[in-house]
């Protein structure tokens, strides 16, 4: 194909506009003074000091690493059986459950954290980490089961037959055939649900107290009393981690063509 | 096979049932109960829709979510059509950076333009230093800073959308409109885009509700000063313990949103090219 003007000019300006932001956040971790300005000024590695020296990030960190861990664990286990059904059986009553299942998907995410407050907790009393749980494997699990879904697809059918047809169970060849075949896909399943429950903002804003916070809110509620660069520091090392796991997923399983 | 089929689908169900329908349906029945008698009352609506400042906002975040719909669409459409048309390798790693803003963490993402944006920031120093302003301009809390903030979050869903549609198009009917001497634009505008629609109105769907229903951006870029449904919801729960009123805003949210897909998946054009 030639390569006309309009490659360069279309390309270049969504590039610039999705990216260029993040030098920008990279550029002002360095700065020196305790203002947030830019160009900045001087070179400075404090703020990154100052990230690990705030009690409030590493300890929200725990919380969302555990929580994103968990979440995702849950919602996989309950999702796969789902998107199995739905790729092996014509059921009635199919298009309803699929429907019910991306439900949390059209639900605005502050709008269940809402709910999660104050069903479980005002009127349920249960505690918050619960409802902080609850409502992060309820975001996740339309993801699970659309991306098990999608490697199931991919499986050639005449692997499983093979197996029943030598007598095996549908349950022996999910766990010896199915399973084993399909696990890059359940990698990215896992990879794309733990980034999205430890990035989510909405869900977890109304379902934080004393103790218990997830990093982004955290940083949220760091930005309301503090203008310094320590957010720009920690906001470099965060979007690093994700290049780094985007692109060793992207290598490995093909990321893309799951989300 | 019915008993299998209920073994696997039944404890999601009912997860899904219990532990995100029932509380939806609690959050429903509070926004229309009075908070004191306890009777059902429709005053919270009323109040929603006949004070001039939730009004305000509510045509605000609709006239927002339509504007960054419509810069995604003319932003994400050249470029998806080229992106959906690199080899394979290359277009690997390019869509590896187009999905990159997706997958960091959105506070980051966001501080990002309050520092171009901000009273020291990029675009105030540099109009300062050449003279052009005397004193730095207020650009954030600001409609424009959040139009900004949010077609940056949302471009890459509409590229994802367009791209996936476009890579069923093939290229021999490109050739064939060629052949028959349509140029490079007349190509684009009547056989690209119609073939394309299906993907449009995909990501057109999910920037709009996305838009409309989100939360950070607004919370950094316009704060209270620029309310936006979501930012009004959290001001009414945790600043005014307006719990009522809350509900209110959330499910008007809730309402939009679907309303948005149901009447998509009413008119949506049928799939151009087979999936």
């Amino acid at each position: 194909m030639k390569r006309s003007r309009w490659y360069y000019v279309s390309l270049g300006i969504v590039y610039f506009f999705l990216l260029g932001p993040f030098l920008i956040i990279f550029a002002a971790a360095f700065g020196e003074e305790s203002t947030l300005s830019f160009p900045p000024q001087g070179f400075s590695l404090n703020w990154f000091a100052n990230v690990f020296a705030t009690e409030q990030f590493i300890y929200s960190f725990w919380t969302s690493l555990q929580l994103g861990l968990l979440a995702t664990a849950i919602a996989l286990i309950l999702g796969t059986p789902v998107a199995y059904a739905l790729t092996h059986f014509h059921f009635p009553g199919e298009g309803l459950v699929e429907t019910v299942f991306s439900l949390p998907i059209l639900v605005p995410g502050l709008v269940i954290g809402l709910s999660m407050l104050q069903f479980f907790v005002l009127f349920g009393k249960f505690n918050i980490v619960s409802g902080l749980l609850i409502g992060h494997i309820a975001i996740l699990f339309p993801y699970a089961v659309r991306v098990v879904s999608v490697s199931l697809r991919n499986l050639d059918p005449s692997v499983e037959e093979a197996a029943i047809n030598l007598g095996a169970n549908r349950l022996r060849t999910f766990f010896l055939i199915v399973l084993p075949n399909i696990r890059a896909g359940i990698a990215a399943a896992f990879i794309l649900g733990f980034i999205t429950s430890f990035n989510n903002v909405p869900v977890s804003v109304f379902l934080s107290g004393p103790g218990i916070q997830t990093l982004p809110i955290a940083m949220l509620s760091y930005m309301e009393y503090y203008f310094d660069p320590t957010i720009a520091a920690l906001s470099t090392l965060l979007i690093i981690f994700s290049i780094v796991l985007v692109q060793a997923a992207e290598r490995v399983l093909g990321l893309s063509q799951f989300v | 096979m019915r008993r299998t089929i209920t073994i696997l689908v039944l404890p999601a169900l009912l997860f899904i049932f219990i532990f995100f329908v029932l509380p939806l349906l609690f959050l429903l029945a509070q926004s229309v109960q009075d908070p004191e008698t306890g009777r059902l009352t429709l005053a919270g609506y009323g109040d929603f829709f006949q004070r001039e400042t939730s009004q305000i906002i509510y045509v605000r975040t609709l006239r927002l979510g339509l504007t960054i719909t419509i810069i995604d669409i003319v932003l994400a459409y050249p470029a998806s059509y080229f992106l959906a048309r690199m080899p394979a390798r290359r277009r690997t790693l390019a869509m590896s950076l187009v999905i990159l803003p997706l997958m960091t963490n959105p506070v980051a993402r966001t501080y990002a333009w309050l520092i171009i944006l901000g009273r020291t920031g990029l675009i105030n120093n540099v109009l300062l230093g050449l003279g052009l302003i005397d004193q730095p301009a207020r650009l954030i809390f600001t409609e424009g800073a959040i139009i900004l903030g949010l077609a940056q979050l949302f471009l890459p869903l509409m590229i994802l959308s367009l791209v996936s549609a476009m890579e069923n198009i093939p290229e021999d009917i490109e050739q064939a409109a060629r052949s028959l001497g349509a140029n490079s634009l007349t190509t684009f505008l009547r056989v690209i885009v119609p073939l394309s629609a299906d993907g449009l109105v995909l990501g057109a769907t999910l920037v709009f509700t996305g838009s409309i229903t989100a939360y950070v951006t607004p919370v950094i870029l316009g704060g209270n000063r620029m309310l936006m449904l979501s930012t009004l919801l959290r001001q009414r729960a945790l600043m005014a313990f307006d719990e009522q009123g809350a509900t209110v805003v959330a499910v008007v949210m809730i309402a939009t949103a679907l309303a948005v897909n149901l009447i998509v998946r009413l008119f949506r054009p049928k799939p151009a090219a087979q999936r």
